[in-house]
């Protein structure tokens, strides 16, 4: 090796490490803040949690309680936002990636649902409010889990298009080739070879909406009572959180870190979970 | 063209009595580009034929033109005739499901559902016949035995049909198809994802399907073509440059580009 080349080469591994290092300080950044984050939480919330968060419902200022109607709140809006959007993102996935496949129409729906997809969820909550809660003349978990529902189905559509679009045609060809209708063929062998792929899709929605709370604030607001009407106000824990983090009262703050702890950590978990579906892939 | 109506009224008058598919000047286009070029030929019933010839020849296209699976495929169409039985297949009214039951077709990646190996089967008979299970798990068997797969399988039907070997996938789809009880069966390159191995059980296969099946086959493996048809088609830039008994073919073909391209000297 000459010498010029050997420099070269020598300059040339410097650089690299240089990279590296910034590489390797750059994650270190991100996963730092993440630590701290969680760690404040596990810190603050586990302090205050115990068996009466979830049989107790959201306390007075200044008296001890739990955050049971918060939470049983969450759960409600959640099923029927993913109840209603999920059926109408699949339905639309399908069409995409199945029926439309080669349309103009599919080009400008993946369009505008991308734009749906990234949009602020405080307009989503503005939209519903004028759609529903004015006419209506009342907040209403109703409309919260309507407002939640629009940030599903964008979701649910772009995952399921895309795991369709994975399904290999060879495959769709051969359930044609053996005389299956068109819907039996989708039906049958693309949705079952997406599967996995489809519920991740929902349950990562899931994960996005159970932390939402711009949208609950103008749709289903927040109560302090038990409800089970869902033509009344409703509470939720990420309104409640909100809601007690902001006030005075140390009882309320301490509940707003152990609301904030369950939520992260359900969160984590669903997320975790839909990577370890994905994982087994077809 | 004339040349091809002579070939054609030879190897019916010297091989077998009767016609399953006659293509009559088909034409074939993917969107403006033309694929196949006035394809006129007859594929006599119960035997083997095999389309041979170059990538991009056309001979994967014909094929998907007998069960009309191009229509998948919006901008691919098809003008001409392609009778089975008499029948004009490319007639608009014909529906498209009943003429692939009548038209099976296994494809060059073996193909799978994802489902058990049992359901792989069941699931082709179920569109189209009202069975008890007794009579299913019969028919599931008769299937898979005339795939010769049945001993390999039999004590695992639950088992997911991915799970199998290439070769094995490629029998189960086999069986798949035969299970529908169809007339005539399509071969896309069937082996060319297989071993050796699996390759020569594939062939036996074949050879022991044309008693009762019509079957066309697509391979760019000449010797594939010389070991298991009785006649085949040389095409080229989508025509169809002769079409003879296979061992005619093979030894002494009347066209120059015929020669050149099974003695290997382009292609």
């Amino acid at each position: 090796m000459s010498a010029a080349s050997s420099s070269l080469y020598s300059r040339r591994k410097a650089r690299n490490s240089v990279m590296m290092t910034l590489c390797v300080v750059a994650a270190g950044i991100g996963l730092a803040w993440l630590a701290l984050i969680l760690g404040a939480l596990l810190w603050k919330g586990l302090a205050g949690l115990n068996l009466a968060v979830f049989t107790e419902m959201t306390p007075p200022p200044g008296e001890a309680g739990g955050l049971l109607n918060a939470i049983a709140g969450s759960v409600a809006m959640t099923v029927i936002a993913v109840a209603v959007g999920t059926p109408v993102g699949i339905l639309a996935g399908t069409y995409m990636a199945e029926y439309g496949r080669f349309s103009k129409l599919t080009v400008v729906v993946r369009f505008i649902n991308d734009i749906l997809l990234s949009a602020p969820s405080i307009i989503i909550g503005l939209f519903i409010y004028e759609l529903m809660v004015r006419p209506m003349g009342h907040f209403s978990a109703l409309a919260g889990a309507v407002a939640l529902a629009m940030l599903v189905i964008p979701v649910v559509v772009r995952t399921t298009e895309d795991m369709l679009n994975l399904v290999p045609n060879a495959l769709r060809e051969a359930g044609t080739a053996i005389g299956a209708p068109r819907w039996i063929v989708i039906r049958s062998v693309a949705y079952r070879a997406a599967l996995s792929g489809i519920v991740t899709g929902v349950l990562l929605a899931v994960a996005r909406i159970s932390g939402e709370t711009a949208p609950l604030l103008f749709t289903a607001l927040s109560n302090q009572f038990w409800s089970s009407n869902l033509n009344a106000p409703m509470a939720s824990l990420p309104v409640t959180i909100f809601q007690f983090a902001l006030s005075p009262y140390e009882e309320w703050q301490q509940l707003a870190w152990t609301g904030a702890l369950i939520i992260t950590f359900t969160v984590l978990g669903l997320s975790i979970f839909a990577r370890s579906l994905t994982g087994r892939r077809i | 063209m004339l040349s091809n109506e002579i070939i054609t009224a030879d190897v019916i008058n010297a091989a077998t009595p009767k016609t399953k598919i006659e293509v009559k000047n088909l034409n074939f286009y993917y969107g403006e580009s033309k694929a196949l070029k006035d394809i006129t030929l007859s594929l006599p019933e119960r035997s083997v034929t095999a389309f041979i010839g170059p990538s991009g020849c056309g001979k994967s296209t014909l094929l998907r033109v007998f069960n009309r699976i191009y229509e998948l495929y919006p901008k691919q169409r098809a003008d001409g005739e392609v009778r089975l039985d008499g029948e004009n297949i490319l007639d608009r009214s014909q529906d498209l499901n009943l003429l692939r039951t009548k038209i099976g077709m296994v494809f060059q990646k073996p193909t799978p559902f994802p489902m058990s190996i049992y359901e792989n089967i069941a699931f082709g008979i179920r569109l189209y016949e009202k069975l008890s299970k007794a009579e299913m798990d019969e028919r599931v068997e008769q299937a898979l035995k005339r795939a010769a797969l049945w001993t390999e399988v039999k004590d695992k039907l639950d088992a997911s049909g991915t799970s199998l070997s290439g070769g094995q996938q490629q029998r189960l789809c086999i069986a798949r198809t035969v299970a529908v009880k169809p007339e005539v069966i399509l071969l896309d390159e069937p082996c060319s994802a297989l071993d050796p191995l699996s390759t020569a059980r594939i062939e036996e296969l074949i050879d022991e399907l044309q008693a009762d099946y019509t079957i066309v086959i697509v391979t760019h493996n000449m010797q594939q073509a010389a070991r298991v048809s009785a006649q085949t088609a040389f095409m080229y830039l989508g025509e169809l440059i002769e079409f003879d008994k296979t061992e005619k073919i093979f030894t002494s073909p009347r066209e120059k580009r015929t020669q050149d391209y099974i003695t290997g000297r382009f292609g």
